[in-house]
């Protein structure tokens, strides 16, 4: 919370913050909550001059008033999308990623997550000249690994020391680390120029440490790392991406028992259901305005390259729904 | 709590990654399936397998490589192996570690080798237990600090511990903040982490119904995993494959278990 500073009224001098500490009012929040009349008893002062002192606070701290039409000027004016530079991405997402939300990747182990991060941050780099915040949560940001990508895409070395140092890479093993950083990206101690994508790579693995608590603290630190990520990517216009995991179920198909003795006599083959979950839960399913599902297709498997399924679900435009798209993993990074 | 974030970027990170060594294995072929020359220091490796495929093997192997002399390009340093399942043997450790320094010691010809001294680089911990397991792994940055010549530490098995005495609910959280607490240790000091992990059947899933243990969440965690099996039982071939990888393709390669440890075919 913030203290009080004389920079609210002329009438909150030095002199004056000390009294109110001594009556332990010192942030903003203490001030509103007391008995205006008791405030004017501790500073000596007039009811309407209290009453001046917490207009001009309320003045000060509420949320401003917009009209539409500048809002549909901000709108028009702002940049929309992040490109991705994986064509079939921004033709199917109409140009890219879209700033200002959170965006999921998720998928099986092994499905291309992190591959397609990587990728990811290389291009935002290479189209946008903006820089990338990889927040890395499990040691799998593998700078071998974008040099590698950088180098078959043909670019001098000059052009990949470029990208490579706009590629920022923060290691974060705990939830409350997670909202610190983000905290300090918020309040502009930590200040990165030209930030315009965040990457967490990957959330559950922080998440899961709380799994099983009973006392919901997982639950909490997911809600401030929404309302966080919600206000950055506003603010600073750029866009988040989570990576999140998927678990399968497998449900026994059950065959109806009412049926007459002799088709219970025939042996039949169990048949079963295979479902697939994101993790993080039921309120974490409708956050990401973007859902990137990936999945390995078994068929075609060539050489040194592997074939993902990308199918959308984007909650901001329904038109776009279960799209597929396909990539592929090869040496040459995403394709 | 950490108060101070250290934001690289990817430059200094390269910088990192590729002065960082790696344990071989002494099979070529299981180094390049492996991607980086063996088993590269910061990173999380996981090993899978049906009981008798060489996991503990490759365990052992590895204690015993870490100590291969600088001189030949190895790193000279020492091991902590962590046992929560009684598999380890002294006596095929011992095998293991005196036929794969005398294959330095030729190279060599000058060395001699002090089995005493070799044998004293092993720092063995016998964790049976979860108690005991959580508190070893929360004591492991004082362990490491007062031997910081430890550049490997196995755990033999992470399965054993939790089978029972903790609900699968638990299980996660308890896994997760472990293995949370081990790798920031293993990033910031330098050292390689090797898991074991066995099978479980999960019947009806679409892959194949063998899977490994702790689910399809745990398959995240690990940097690298990789499986490993024996197409004709009671023979020494053995084949590993890479099936989760951060910065190689996935491959499959074979190797062989001889007497003297690990070898190619």
């Amino acid at each position: 919370m913030e203290s009080l500073h004389s920079n609210i009224n002329a009438k909150l001098t030095t002199n004056n913050i000390k009294k109110l500490a001594k009556n332990r009012i010192t942030t903003i929040r203490d001030f509103l909550e007391e008995d205006v009349e008791r405030v004017a008893n501790i500073l000596q002062l007039g009811l309407p001059c209290i009453l001046e002192i917490r207009n001009n606070i309320f003045e000060h701290y509420s949320a401003p008033l917009l009209l539409g039409p500048s809002l549909l000027e901000n709108y028009s004016t702002k940049q929309k999308f992040l490109k991705t530079g994986i064509i079939s991405i921004d033709t199917i997402l109409d140009g890219g990623l879209p700033i200002g939300f959170i965006t999921e990747i998720c998928g099986l182990a092994g499905s291309g997550k992190t591959q397609l991060c990587l990728q990811l941050s290389i291009n935002t780099v290479k189209y946008s000249q903006k820089v990338v915040l990889y927040i890395d949560t499990k040691g799998d940001f593998s700078a071998n690994r974008i040099q590698e990508i950088i180098e078959a895409q043909g670019l001098s070395h000059r052009e990949m020391a470029i990208i490579m140092l706009k590629i920022k890479v923060a290691n974060v093993f705990s939830m409350p680390d997670l909202l610190h950083l983000l905290e300090k990206i918020k309040t502009k101690e930590i200040v990165l120029d030209n930030l315009s994508l965040i990457i967490i790579d990957s959330l559950p693995s922080l998440m899961l440490q709380h799994f099983g608590d009973n006392n919901k603290i997982g639950l909490t630190f997911l809600n401030q790392f929404v309302n966080l990520s919600r206000e950055i990517s506003k603010e600073m216009e750029l866009c988040v991406v989570c990576v999140n995991i998927e678990t399968r179920w497998v449900d026994i198909d059950q065959t109806d028992l009412d049926d007459d003795y002799n088709t219970n006599l025939t042996v039949q083959e169990p048949s079963f259901l295979e479902k697939k979950n994101r993790c993080l839960g039921k309120y974490w399913c409708n956050i990401p305005v973007l859902v990137l599902t990936l999945e390995r297709s078994l068929i075609d498997k060539g050489k040194d390259s592997s074939n993902i399924t990308v199918s959308l679900q984007n909650f901001n435009n329904l038109s776009d729904n279960s799209k597929t798209i396909f990539l592929s993993i090869n040496m040459l990074g995403v394709t | 709590m950490c108060s101070e974030f250290k934001i690289f970027n990817a430059t200094e990170i390269w910088q990192r990654e590729t002065s960082l060594p790696s344990v071989p294995t002494f099979s070529q072929t299981l180094d390049g399936v492996l991607g980086n020359g063996g088993i590269q220091l910061g990173s999380i490796y996981e090993f899978l397998g049906l009981p008798g495929t060489g996991k503990t093997q490759i365990c052992l192997q590895l204690c015993a490589s870490v100590q291969i002399p600088k001189e030949l390009g190895g790193l000279n340093a020492e091991a902590i192996y962590i046992d929560t399942n009684t598999n380890f043997t002294k006596t095929r450790f011992k095998e293991i570690l005196s036929a794969s320094l005398e294959r330095c010691r030729k190279m060599l010809s000058d060395r001699k080798y002090d089995e005493n001294a070799a044998l004293k680089r092993l720092h063995y911990v016998k964790a049976l237990g979860l108690e005991r397991f959580c508190s070893l792994i929360h004591m492991l940055p004082d362990i490491i600090s007062e031997r910081p010549n430890v550049r490997l530490i196995v755990i033999d098995s992470i399965t054993f511990p939790f089978k029972e005495g903790v609900t699968v609910k638990h299980r996660t959280g308890l896994l997760f903040r472990l293995i949370a607490e081990v790798q920031k240790l293993a990033m910031d000091k330098r050292i390689a982490v090797v898991l074991t992990n066995e099978m479980s059947t999960r019947i009806g899933l679409s892959t194949g119904s063998l899977v490994g243990a702790f689910g399809d969440a745990w398959a995240h965690r690990c940097n690298k995993r990789i499986l490993l099996s024996a197409p004709e039982p009671l023979h020494k071939e053995r084949l590993a494959a890479l099936i989760k990888s951060n910065n190689s393709p996935e491959t499959a390669g074979k190797f062989q278990i001889t007497n003297g440890g690990i070898r190619d075919v």
